[in-house]
């Protein structure tokens, strides 16, 4: 019986050389139905092309760097099985929206700089003394902000977000996801801090709500959600006298 | 090749590629499309308003001059319309239940609630003004 195979499309592009990036067909063996793409662009590169360059660590959807677009959808390809594509051939690209650095590597440190404009961390007015004890919260308070929280910062929803692809000044999905997880905190008191920067043109009011950051989402974050609550929120604290308190 | 696809950011040596985002990027995902239709349905619902203010204008010459509906173009242009604002609402009040999150004795209310009461509320105002207009022009 002749061995099963699949052919994996994927993005060459040598800064020194390519003036455009090209894709070079692979032909390579699928002989386990629970093989990933990741799987496969790392057959390529142990067996038949080892300056195949691309990101990975995990390869169990937790890393978030496996992250790239197969068959032009946002897809960590450590969680892209090669039996749903099969027997067609797969085309694996870097992520869309974002400066390619080498083959599938893109350059993240726009979306580096955006994540950490946010303050990502709980900030207090003033610090609690270590020896008061923990910041005590009741599920309820967690059930606020948690599914927020769940983001691996892989990137997907950026490639997925044609007003990312239009505007890169744009705050993006994942960042204001996170702003919101810890403005929803209630142990933090940075929500003044973070309003100048994503409550702008360039933040939440640059979204028109497409919604694909949700859908491709790994995690269910849902950043749309937290983008058009957000929204609402600083409409109100603008609109209501007593939205301006703390 | 413009120079805005090919980058050298200014902290690092490194030469990177940007793909131009294309005019028909919207073509690419059904998702992107029915978006795209959903923000331009305000387009013809304000041809149609300029066209209605046209013949609100006629109808300064009297009752007689005020026929819209007897006008076959007016009539299948306000059909397409209707199902444009028809889009546009249900795709509007179905979000709702995304965006709006109150909470009624300190639990959060449902999605689904509130996409009901949304539906809800709009059923009894078209019902409302359909009364109104049918009774003015009665």
């Amino acid at each position: 019986m002749a061995e099963k195979r699949i052919t994996i499309q994927a993005t060459r592009f040598d800064p020194e050389k390519d003036s455009v990036p090209r894709l070079q067909s692979y032909d390579i063996p699928f002989s386990d139905e629970s093989m990933v793409v990741l799987d496969g662009l790392n057959y390529i590169k142990a067996h038949v092309d080892g300056s195949l360059s691309y990101r990975w660590s995990c390869r169990m959807g937790i890393c978030g760097s496996c992250g790239m677009m197969v068959n032009g959808t946002p897809k960590l390809t450590c969680n892209a099985f090669l039996r749903d594509y099969w027997p067609r051939p797969v085309i694996v690209e870097p992520l869309s929206n974002f400066p390619i650095i080498r083959d599938l590597v893109i350059d993240m440190d726009g979306f580096m700089r955006k994540l950490k404009s946010i303050k990502p961390w709980i900030i207090r007015k003033q610090e609690i003394p270590l020896a008061a004890g923990e910041h005590k919260q009741v599920t309820e308070q967690i059930d606020e902000f948690k599914q927020f929280s769940q983001c691996i910062n892989c990137m997907l929803c950026y490639a997925a977000c044609p007003v990312y692809g239009l505007n890169d000044e744009f705050l993006g999905p994942a960042a204001i996801a996170l702003a919101r997880r810890y403005n929803l905190d209630s142990r933090d008191q940075g929500l003044k801090e973070r309003l100048p920067l994503i409550a702008n043109s360039e933040g939440i009011w640059e979204c028109s709500f497409v919604g694909e950051c949700s859908v491709v989402c790994p995690k269910g974050v849902d950043p749309a959600k937290a983008i058009q609550q957000t929204k609402l929120d600083t409409t109100m604290r603008f609109v209501l006298p007593y939205g301006n308190r703390e | 090749m413009s120079a805005a696809e090919i980058e050298t950011p200014a902290h690092s040596a490194t030469r990177t590629y940007r793909a131009p985002m294309g005019a028909t990027w919207w073509t690419r995902k059904g998702h992107y499309f029915w978006y795209v239709v959903r923000e331009f349905t305000a387009v013809p619902l304000a041809l149609w308003l300029l066209w209605f203010l046209v013949e609100i204008k006629r109808a300064g010459a009297g009752a007689v001059g005020y026929a819209p509906h007897s006008s076959t173009p007016f009539v299948i242009f306000s059909v397409i319309c209707l199902l444009f604002a028809l889009y546009h609402s249900v795709t509007f009040l179905s979000l709702a239940g995304v965006i709006i999150h109150p909470r009624v004795m300190g639990r959060p209310v449902p999605p689904r609630l509130i996409v009901l009461l949304m539906f809800g509320q709009w059923a009894v105002a078209s019902i409302v003004i359909a009364a109104v207009l049918i009774g003015f022009g009665r």
